[in-house]
């Protein structure tokens, strides 16, 4: 279409007349021609003038109240200004959508509160199996400690060129019994390994002797061994036993004895 | 009070409304109520839903006067366009536009309204009506049934049984007469 055709539309777009086709169509040549918006806008002043031909009524006197009325009501909903208007702003959108974004949260909160509650149930349950667990590994590694503290002892003791060796053998009651003690002539430092002990009941334990000749018996350490019979101990040797002593162990009470009261287990051979 | 703020043009008037200014609002109301209940009560045939439509269309003066453009036409056109549009909007949402153009064509609009309140709007009204009354009829009758009916183009020429091509001739040469009529009554009056 020319412009002079969407000339010849303006009136009837005016009017709200034309048919959808050629109403979007001028309206498309009106977005690029000022010319055709300039006649356009003195064609609405036209058609608008079209009201008076309408017989002349009155509206009611309450219409007047009323549309004041709906003013003042949007205008209390609306307006930023007076406090007497703060309930009713407090009602409007945007503290809903707060109120709402706060029940969410709230109930977000207490979901989280829930999982974290089931999960640190759990949680309880799993820090106290790991305490168990490194408790259980740090006696094991006071064993290992005290392994290697007894194995380096050993070492030492056995590469020391003061180092002497004592056997011990069973006696009648534990014929398969067998130890070794090794002692530092200078320090005292002893250590002693054994095998083939009986298991004891949970109240005895095995003692060790020192018996220097002319003495008393002098008591050592205190021990059990393992289900295999197996023991090793470190034990300070007295000054007295140094020399020529003979080594025994005995079964003794759990707390150990000052006196043996036991029998004889493993014993050296007198010299 | 009533002299003072009538000298206020109606663009002043509508800034004022857009300020939020309710006696701008009340002075609008005052001002314009009578052709604008006219004009719908012409619509709806109906002086309780009219009141109800002049009712929504000074909530939308009220809430949309910043809207207001004095560069794309008067603020009488403004005006009338609003309560035009909530009328026909308010028609073809409630029931047979067809029931209401029979209503209408028995109460053809009168040629000459009864004495009005507002002399500058009764003047104003004595004018458009005395210019339409120089267009033929067939003219006349074609812009009034899209006026006040909000018919388009096929279907005034369907009701009529008339060609389109004639129906958008006598449309257009009726508004571009109408123009020409008032351009030159305003020029009489003011000579």
């Amino acid at each position: 279409m020319t412009h002079n055709d969407y000339q010849e539309l303006l009136a009837a777009y005016a009017l709200d007349a034309l048919d959808p086709v050629e109403s979007r169509a001028l309206g498309e040549h009106l977005s690029s021609c000022v010319q055709c918006r300039q006649e356009l806008v003195t064609l609405r002043d036209t058609s608008a003038l079209l009201a008076h031909a309408a017989t002349t009524q009155a509206p009611g006197d309450h219409v007047r109240a009323q549309i004041l009325a709906s003013v003042r009501a949007e205008a209390a909903h609306t307006r930023p200004a007076q406090v007497v208007q703060m309930p009713a702003r407090a009602q409007t959108s945007w503290p809903n959508l707060l109120r709402l974004a706060a029940a969410i949260a709230f109930v977000a909160l207490l979901a989280g509160v829930i999982v974290l509650w089931q999960r640190d149930t759990r949680l309880q349950g799993e820090v106290a199996r790991l305490s168990r667990q490194v408790e259980a590994q740090q006696s094991d590694l006071e064993r290992d400690r005290d392994l290697m503290t007894h194995q380096k002892e050993a070492l030492a003791l056995l590469t020391s060129t003061n180092t002497k060796k004592i056997e011990l053998n069973g006696t009648q009651v534990a014929q398969n019994a067998r130890a070794t003690v090794m002692f530092d002539e200078k320090t005292g430092r002893a250590m002693l390994f054994t095998q083939g002990l009986p298991a004891l009941a949970a109240d005895k334990a095995y003692e060790v002797w020192f018996i220097p000749k002319g003495h008393a018996p002098m008591p050592g350490k205190v021990f059990t061994v393992d289900p295999s019979g197996h023991a090793m101990i470190t034990d300070q040797m007295p000054p007295e036993a140094m020399n020529n002593a003979v080594i025994a162990i005995t079964i003794e009470p759990k707390s150990g004895s000052a006196a043996p009261t036991g029998a004889i287990y493993l014993a050296s051979p007198a010299s | 009070m009533q002299a003072e703020t009538s000298q206020i043009s109606d663009n002043d008037l509508l800034k004022a409304i857009a300020r939020g200014d309710e006696a701008a609002l009340t002075d609008c109301y005052d001002r314009y109520r009578l052709i604008l209940f006219s004009l719908i009560l012409r619509i709806l045939h109906d002086r309780h839903e009219a009141e109800d439509v002049l009712q929504e269309v000074f909530l939308q003066v009220w809430r949309r006067a910043k809207d207001f453009d004095e560069s794309r036409g008067r603020a009488f056109t403004w005006l009338v366009t609003i309560a035009r549009s909530r009328a026909l909007d308010r028609v073809r949402a409630s029931g047979s536009r067809a029931r209401l153009a029979t209503e209408a064509e028995a109460n053809p609009p009168d040629r000459v309204g009864d004495a009005a309140e507002d002399a500058v709007r009764s003047e104003e009204a004595a004018v458009v009506r005395q210019a339409l009354a120089e267009l033929p009829e067939e003219q006349r009758r074609t812009l009034l049934m899209a006026y006040f009916e909000g018919l388009t183009q096929s279907e005034i020429a369907a009701r009529l049984g008339d060609p389109l091509g004639t129906v958008k001739t006598r449309m257009r040469s009726g508004l571009m007469k109408l123009r020409e009529l008032l351009r030159e009554q305003t020029r009489d009056r003011k000579h």
